[in-house]
């Protein structure tokens, strides 16, 4: 099939990507801006795993193309997939409106953006406006379920797909384009459009409750002296809970996963419903972001002034070079704000850090992991890069002026850090 | 005595008493009837406010003889020492210089170093407070700020945090007050606040006041309860605000969190200080320096503008013609706007601690009344409370009504807008409606309207209307300036010192020998049998059945 993808988000390099890869004549279409322009200088926006490879081999391969978002579609093309920024409703709507006025063509868009619930259906009334009769047209949502660190593996072997979707012309043409990735046995689960809208988000709200919840007991492991790590382990064992989303850590960062759980509590709280749960979940989750600096803070009886922290780790998660609500940056300002100069190593978001603050005195960015712990008073270990699971401690010891670890993400066994001589702090354990 | 212009003050005192014998039997309502432009006779502009005093009972002589009292008593003079910095107040050689407090940065003024040098410490830690960045002592963010004060420490940053509710910055925290000795509020407070997250200020220009010492250490003692003893504890939670470095060391407050005031601004007058942090915390730096720029305009004003256009002397010379001319002891102060809600209670400070006096400044008995009693309550609330004594008693009462024209024009209220401007015409309709029937009696009825005896309005009492253009910092600065101004002014023709309060300091005093009688020690014998039987009453409920 011809399909053309516009958009700038990660779930538009990636869906260009894998439908290009089984076959399909994909054209991407971005949107002036920055991804564009990354794109244009041959620098990748996203650093996901694989996708750079994918997307050269399929450009190679003829597969795909790119374009103007600026263009319309050409007459061959069947599907249109709009993986737009939740800023964009206003292109989509115009973008629909160019659509429909072309009378007699059968359009089947599919809606991946992250727009408020109820906007697919909107956006099929305007596409039916003054289309022929007997022409086919729909507007189906299918919510980008990407997990940041492993977004391709997540679209082309997904664990569910969800699809809303009101039209059985339309359920035929999305169920052939997903074919190769639905194969070992049907996962797809159709729904009506703003069903599906509203499922995508209440996924994120409640794995958001589940990592808030962890946190909160986490704090009360602290102030009772428990391990959080073996109760986590315990929990996770009861199948009623199991064990995905239990691991207490310094707060959660993304792009995606903080504006959706936001968009949630905005769609209920415009409707006048409002959520306590989830405000609170997002507040433990700002609180939980500063877990590091309190520590630090008690640890040094209220004064940082002077003092040299390393962190390692700038990125929201493992995988990825964004900083997009990272909790380095809460760190960071919390320790600038006291007088304390930061000294940062991340193998991927330097220069995404750079470029977010600037030049400034008291922030040090190393290539190293070890040169940023030179002369450090404190080492904050905040992204789980794999890089860090297993320190060269002598060598950390013997660079740093204080021996002391805060670990924010209970990745390492604190018998072993306080046998090599550190002082170590966890979440919710000592 | 002969004032420098020539009219002695006697003279003038003589003269407006026949002025007011000619005006006795003129009814408000038919000095509105000869006058058809009274209203634009009788009012006038200050920058955003608005004194309209037409529903006085005066005329426009009578504002020409107020004015040869005030050259009588050389008000000219007393202005220039007021803002020379000369020590006018003198039972306590102090100079009374809060308007220096409000002179901007470019402005030369005898103190500008050590104002501009707090203003900026000031700045640091509202910025650092707004910023999320001040620390408790477990590291968490500061989201409570408790005001410990009492009198001028209290009521001026309460009325003025109250009051500009609409002017709130985006990244204010919320602001609390303590001022009772008997605990009653600190006891409540602390049930609904987190140790970890609250910070307290303890403002008391002296560091000796009683009851914030008491209220300061029950909160201390809270503190440590929950966070422990370490010094850090009161290093973390605690922001002192005194004119005694000295004082706020040995409490334990570190020299970074302490913001000074000085001798020369009265307790009262103190809200343009540091003593106004919480002021700030409320509407950011910025506001509070429109607040000081309202109030600074007025001042400017005040010194030069001539009597019978000067605001605050107007209102000065019209208070001195009701009290010591028509002979009205009683005067109501009654905003139509909620938001106004503390400023019965500020003015009421501020006019009878600075005025209620009865010796001259040279240890004279004064040979005229002072200051009247003032009270006040928000206006359409008043009018279910006291407005029936107003309307129909025996003991007459000037009032001052006080409304802003604009108001819900904010952002903030762009929803519920059109119907809280409905509301807000309604206040005003009222305010109007109040004055003029108080002024006009039955003659503001519709004619052939004939009431039994009971249900009559006799009308003919005066009151000013102040109308501000909207209730926002600069406003706000300018109308609180305009009251301090009048006080001083009313002083300066009674001849007292508005700036010593020697009437508040023995009670303290007796209070303390007092407790120790309450405590157990001490003789009772040495008490009047009325606090003798009363302490008796106290210590036998206190034994164990």
């Amino acid at each position: 099939m011809h399909l053309d993808i516009y958009g700038d988000t990660l779930t538009a390099l990636v869906t260009a990507a894998a439908l290009s890869s089984t076959g399909h004549q994909v054209t991407l279409r971005v949107p002036a801006g920055q991804v564009a322009d990354d794109l244009d200088a041959h620098r990748m926006p996203y650093q996901e795993p694989g996708l750079e490879a994918m997307l050269d081999e399929q450009q190679r391969a003829g597969r795909l193309l790119t374009g103007s978002a600026e263009q319309m579609p050409d007459d061959r093309v069947e599907a249109v997939f709009l993986a737009l920024s939740p800023a964009a409703q206003p292109f989509a709507e115009s973008l629909i409106d160019q659509l429909a006025a072309r009378r007699e063509h059968s359009w089947l868009v599919v809606n991946q953006s992250n727009f408020p619930v109820g906007t697919t259906e909107s956006l099929q009334q305007r596409l039916r406006d003054g289309a022929e009769p007997g022409v086919d047209r729909a507007v189906i949502v299918m919510p980008e379920m990407l997990q940041e660190g492993a977004a391709l593996q997540s679209f082309m072997r997904p664990s569910s797909i969800l699809v809303g979707c009101d039209s059985d012309w339309a359920e035929i043409h999305i169920r052939e384009m997903l074919r190769p990735f639905n194969r070992l046995r049907d996962v797809m689960r159709l729904l009506r459009p703003r069903e599906a809208e509203f499922t995508k988000l209440a996924i994120n709200g409640m794995l958001a409750t589940r990592l808030g919840f962890m946190n909160d007991m986490a704090s009360l492991a602290d102030a009772l002296h428990v391990d959080i790590e073996q109760v986590r382990m315990g929990m996770g064992a009861d199948p009623r809970i199991g064990e995905a989303y239990l691991y207490p850590g310094c707060g959660f960062g993304g792009l995606n996963f903080s504006r959706n759980v936001m968009s949630l509590a905005n769609t209920l709280e415009s409707s006048g419903v409002g959520s306590e749960l989830l405000e609170q979940v997002l507040l433990i989750n700002e609180r939980q972001k500063e877990v590091l600096f309190r520590k630090l803070w008690q640890h040094y009886r209220t004064d940082l002034h002077g003092k040299t922290v390393t962190i390692w780790g700038a990125a929201f998660k493992p995988g990825t070079g964004r900083i997009d609500n990272a909790p380095a940056l809460k760190l960071l300002e919390a320790l600038w704000a006291q007088g304390v100069i930061v000294r940062v190593h991340d193998p991927k978001a330097l220069p995404t850090l750079r470029a977010h603050y600037g030049e400034r005195m008291d922030l040090v960015l190393c290539d190293d992991p070890y040169e940023a712990a030179r002369g450090a008073d404190a080492l904050m270990l905040v992204t789980e890069w794999k890089d860090y699971w297993s320190p060269d401690y002598p060598r950390l010891h013997n660079l740093m002026a204080e021996p002391l670890l805060l670990d924010g993400r209970n990745i390492l066994d604190p018998e072993f850090v306080r046998s090599s001589g550190f002082i170590y702090y966890g979440i919710g354990r000592q | 005595m002969r004032s420098r212009t020539g009219v002695p003050a006697d003279t003038v005192w003589q003269q407006l008493s026949e002025q007011a014998a000619a005006l006795k039997h003129i009814h408000l309502a038919q000095m509105f009837a000869n006058q058809p432009d009274r209203f634009s006779e009788l009012s006038r502009r200050a920058g955003p406010l608005l004194l309209d005093l037409s529903k006085q009972r005066l005329d426009a002589h009578t504002l020409k003889l107020l004015a040869s009292l005030a050259d009588a008593r050389d008000l000219r003079g007393w202005i220039n020492r007021l803002f020379a910095g000369e020590p006018i107040n003198h039972t306590e050689q102090r100079a009374a210089m809060h308007w220096a407090l409000r002179v901007p940065v470019q402005q030369p003024s005898p103190v500008q170093q050590q104002v501009q040098e707090q203003l900026d410490r000031m700045t640091r830690l509202v910025e650092r407070i707004h910023a999320r960045q001040w620390r408790g002592v477990t590291g968490e963010v500061i989201t409570d700020v408790v005001n410990i004060g009492v009198g001028g420490s209290d009521l001026g940053p309460m009325m003025v945090c109250r009051a500009l509710d609409d002017a709130v910055d985006e990244q204010a925290v919320r602001t609390h007050f303590v001022s009772s000795m008997d605990g009653s509020q600190v006891s409540g407070l602390l049930h609904q606040l987190r140790p970890h997250s609250t910070l307290f200020v303890i403002s008391s220009k002296s560091f000796t006041t009683i009851d914030t010492l008491y209220n300061a250490g029950t909160a201390r003692a809270w503190l440590q309860r929950a966070l422990g003893n370490d010094s850090a504890v009161i290093g973390c939670h605690f922001i002192g605000v005194s004119s005694s470095t000295e004082k706020m060391d040995q409490w334990g407050i570190p020299r970074a969190n302490q913001l000074l005031l000085w001798d020369w601004v009265g307790g009262r007058f103190s809200l343009w200080s540091a003593i106004g942090l919480p002021i700030a915390l409320r509407i950011g730096m910025q506001g509070f320096r429109d607040l000081l720029a309202g109030a600074h305009q007025m001042d400017e004003h005040f010194g030069t503008a001539p009597w019978v256009d000067n605001v605050p002397v107007l209102m000065a010379l019209t208070g001195v013609w009701n009290t010591n001319i028509l002979g009205i002891h009683a005067h109501a102060v009654l905003p139509y706007d909620g938001r106004l809600k503390h400023l019965p209670a500020f003015l009421s400070q501020l006019e009878m601690e600075s005025n209620g006096k009865s010796v001259t400044r040279d240890g004279e008995p004064v040979p005229t009344g002072t200051c009247p009693v003032l009270w006040g309550e928000v206006g359409p609330n008043a009018q279910h409370a006291f407005y029936q004594l107003l309307h129909q008693g025996t003991e007459p009462v000037t009032c001052d009504f006080i409304a802003p024209a604009r108001r819900y024009h904010e952002l903030r209220h762009d929803a519920a807008a059109a119907e809280l401007i409905g509301q807000h015409q309604l206040a005003l309709a009222n305010c109007f409606a109040q004055s003029r029937l108080l002024a006009f009696g039955e003659a503001a009825l519709p004619p052939d309207e004939r009431l039994p005896m009971h249900m009559r309005y006799h009308g003919n009492q005066p009151s000013t209307t102040l109308l501000l253009d909207q209730l926002d910092p600069f406003s706000l600065g300018a109308l609180l300036a305009a009251y301090e101004h009048k006080v001083f002014a009313q002083a300066v023709i009674w001849q007292i010192n508005p700036f010593d309060q020697w009437g508040v300091e023995m009670g303290k005093r007796i209070a303390t020998e007092t407790l120790s009688l309450l405590r157990g020690a001490g003789q009772a014998g040495a008490m009047d049998a009325s606090t003798q039987g009363l302490i008796g009453q106290v210590i036998s409920k206190l034994q164990p059945r």
